[in-house]
């Protein structure tokens, strides 16, 4: 047996029924504090925060559901068995995609002109995920060149599609 | 007769060489998008949204519906070809494409699949035309009353039928939607709320880029994550990339079933593709003489899971154009792009715009005749397309998810929200949460709120109208049995109940 939590195991479901749960309340308490428009004489019934009071409330009774069934399934499967068969891909690759299609979204663009940022985004991306594909240095090379060459047709097509076929003033 | 000459109009208005090129370019651009694994429709179909502002009206939504039609079809190619379903509507078809394609026969099958999802749309696409105005007209009996509990229902039934493992996980993600929905000025008072002093969210969220973030970044980073997989290029020399007539003619009471229950399926708020190639399979398998196959190889199987899925298609569309309430995913981005581009879908539009009911079904109609076509012309092609490395695709998806929702306002806030939904969906998607029901949460929170807080105005303040008119106790019905047979010791129950009825019936 393993004592690691991947993201849908019961553990896993239990902490995020505290979250949600957390979630409910404060929404419950948004839509109770929420301004009532009495001097604005509205209708009791159609104040603002009765949706958002009702749905924190659901929400609370939901997260309570899946935090007592996550708890009584990691119960009941202790002591049993447990294979970890590991994540079904690579976090290595997921931790850089996110990361840099991240900085890329929110740092790059808006930092430099738009077609040269996603020019960078599109060159980096394409150079690191074929970096181990073959390691011999002109193949490398070769592969440096094709990214470079892909990042600059990738990012002119975009923004002279948006730019001038939509009329898109880029960020 | 009237329909006959509205659709005989639609179809004029769209024979012309413009309109062509768009269904050329459009479907094409589907089946590609639908083919690659990790994009789905509604990627798809939210991406192009914002790529049509420009277009007028028709031609607009004649675009984001051949996507849509080409994208479903689409995921069919790499169903076969590499058992990864290109869009989670071609789950089905892998189970008997992908066993044919292993065995030499990936041209067969692919253009069996090919004439299924023909088949199927046009089975929907009858459909469409015979129900679509008679719902309407039912809705024009909805109160404020009948549409809280439509919405409510569209949140149960999507989370019940789209959970999977657990259709609280299903509540869960469509209650999140509605508290997205929350977000931002209120629909009858024009109140701000939860908007936390920030400017940018007065408007509250906006569905392209939520829906951008949560199909088009989460499906990247999906995509990046896992491990490639390999395309099955075998083939056997007596393959054959154009369907044999008497295959169909066979399977012809397959098609009809599945093109039905395909397009039942997608009535119903939120459900989606996949679940209609599921239940179309499912009922194949029960009937089918060669269920032994099923899972194996069969063509029957292929049939019905790809006619299935396809007829959802004009099926979804049907509650999302009277009801404004969308029967899938991407036909809930297809609700955000009509009303950017002046269509008001909902009851009144067989009242406003008659005419647009039919225009969809010769959209439809023309959709299915491309990847009629091009589905068999390009068979080999498409193959070609799954070999495209993913290193090159995903970049160049991800600067469309970045540029796309920002052209909509010009606003780096929408790009903001577009990497939150990406980063959450893929967390959610991860936990097992499904995103049908988030997306028509955002979809129906308006609906839902507006809808109790001005019933319960006219009714001051009394709840009884919710549980007494007749539409709305169906819909309290409906919604009790659903949420009674999400709970197993309850349906555990029910089946044993019918058994043991079936059993005492037999031995009569």
């Amino acid at each position: 047996m393993t004592d690691v939590m991947t993201l849908d195991s019961a553990r896993a479901d239990q902490w995020t029924g505290i979250g949600l749960f957390l979630l409910g309340a404060s929404m419950l308490v948004g839509g109770f504090t929420m301004d009532r428009l009495e001097i604005r004489q509205i209708h009791p019934a159609s104040i603002p925060g009765l949706v958002p009071m009702i749905l924190g409330v659901v929400m609370m009774i939901c997260a309570a559901l899946l935090t007592l069934g996550a708890r009584q399934q990691s119960v009941s499967t202790t002591g049993a068995t447990q294979q970890f068969q590991g994540p079904v891909g690579s976090l290595k690759s997921l931790a850089f995609t996110a990361g840099y299609s991240v900085a890329y979204a929110l740092i790059l663009v808006g930092l430099l002109p738009f077609w040269f940022a996603t020019a960078i985004y599109i060159s980096v991306f394409y150079i690191h995920f074929s970096w181990q594909l073959d390691t011999s240095l002109p193949c490398r090379m070769k592969r440096v060149g094709l990214g470079v060459a892909f990042g600059i047709v990738g990012a002119l097509a975009i923004s002279t599609l948006f730019e001038h076929g939509f009329l898109v003033r880029l960020p | 007769m009237e329909a006959i000459g509205a659709l005989v109009l639609a179809l004029q208005q769209f024979t012309t060489g413009e309109m062509l090129i768009h269904v050329v370019w459009a479907t094409l651009l589907g089946i590609l998008v639908g083919s690659l694994p990790g994009l789905t429709a509604t990627m798809g179909v939210a991406l192009l949204t914002t790529l049509t502002y420009t277009l007028e009206r028709d031609a607009a939504i004649l675009v984001l519906i051949c996507m849509y039609v080409g994208a479903i079809y689409g995921g069919s190619r790499s169903a076969i070809l590499l058992n990864i379903p290109g869009t989670p509507a071609s789950a089905a078809t892998s189970l008997d494409g992908f066993p044919l394609a292993q065995s030499g026969q990936a041209g067969y099958a692919m253009a069996i699949a090919t004439a299924g999802s023909a088949l199927g749309t046009l089975v929907g696409i009858m459909l469409l035309v015979l129900l679509a105005p008679l719902l309407a007209e039912a809705a024009l009996s909805f109160g404020s009353f009948e549409f809280f509990w439509l919405a409510v229902f569209g949140i149960i039934i999507s989370g019940q039928l789209t959970g999977g493992i657990s259709p609280l996980k299903g509540y869960i993600a469509g209650l999140l939607g509605l508290m997205v929905a929350m977000i931002g000025s209120e629909g009858i008072h024009a109140h701000i709320r939860f908007s936390f002093g920030v400017q940018e969210l007065n408007g509250g969220i906006g569905l392209i880029p939520a829906m951008v973030g949560a199909f088009g970044f989460a499906e990247v980073l999906d995509v990046m994550w896992r491990r490639s997989a390999r395309v099955i290029d075998k083939r056997q020399d007596e393959d054959r990339i154009l369907p044999k007539l008497i295959d169909i003619w066979r399977y012809r009471i397959t098609i009809a079933r599945s093109g039905i229950i395909g397009t039942m399926v997608g009535i119903i708020p939120g459900v989606g593709e996949d679940i209609g190639a599921w239940a179309s399979y499912a009922a194949a398998r029960r009937t089918s003489a060669e269920r032994d196959r099923f899972g194996k190889g069969s063509l029957e199987g292929l049939t019905a899971a790809e006619t299935g899925n396809s007829a959802v298609v004009p099926g979804a569309l049907i509650p999302a154009l009277t009801l404004a309430v969308p029967g899938s995913a991407p036909a809930a981005v297809l609700i955000a792009a009509l009303f950017i581009h002046g269509i008001r879908p909902g009851p009144m539009i067989m009242i406003e715009q008659p005419e647009f009911l039919y225009s969809v079904a010769v959209m439809l109609l023309f959709a299915t005749l491309a990847i009629a076509f091009f589905g068999l012309l390009l068979t080999r092609f498409f193959v070609m397309i799954l070999k495209v490395p993913r290193e090159i695709m995903m970049p160049l998806v991800f600067a469309l998810c970045v540029i796309g929702p920002y052209a909509l306002t010009q606003r780096t806030f929408e790009i903001w929200v577009m990497v939150g939904f990406g980063l959450a969906g893929f967390i959610l998607r991860q936990m097992k949460y499904p995103m049908a029901p988030l997306v028509l949460g955002i979809i129906l929170g308006d609906l839902l709120d507006k809808s109790l807080r001005r019933g319960l105005t006219l009714s001051d303040g009394d709840l009884t109208p919710f549980f007494t008119r007749p539409i709305s106790a169906s819909f309290i019905l409906v919604i009790l049995v659903s949420i009674a047979i999400g709970i197993p010791a309850v349906r555990r129950e029910v089946s044993n109940i019918l058994e043991r009825f079936l059993k005492r019936q037999l031995n009569r």
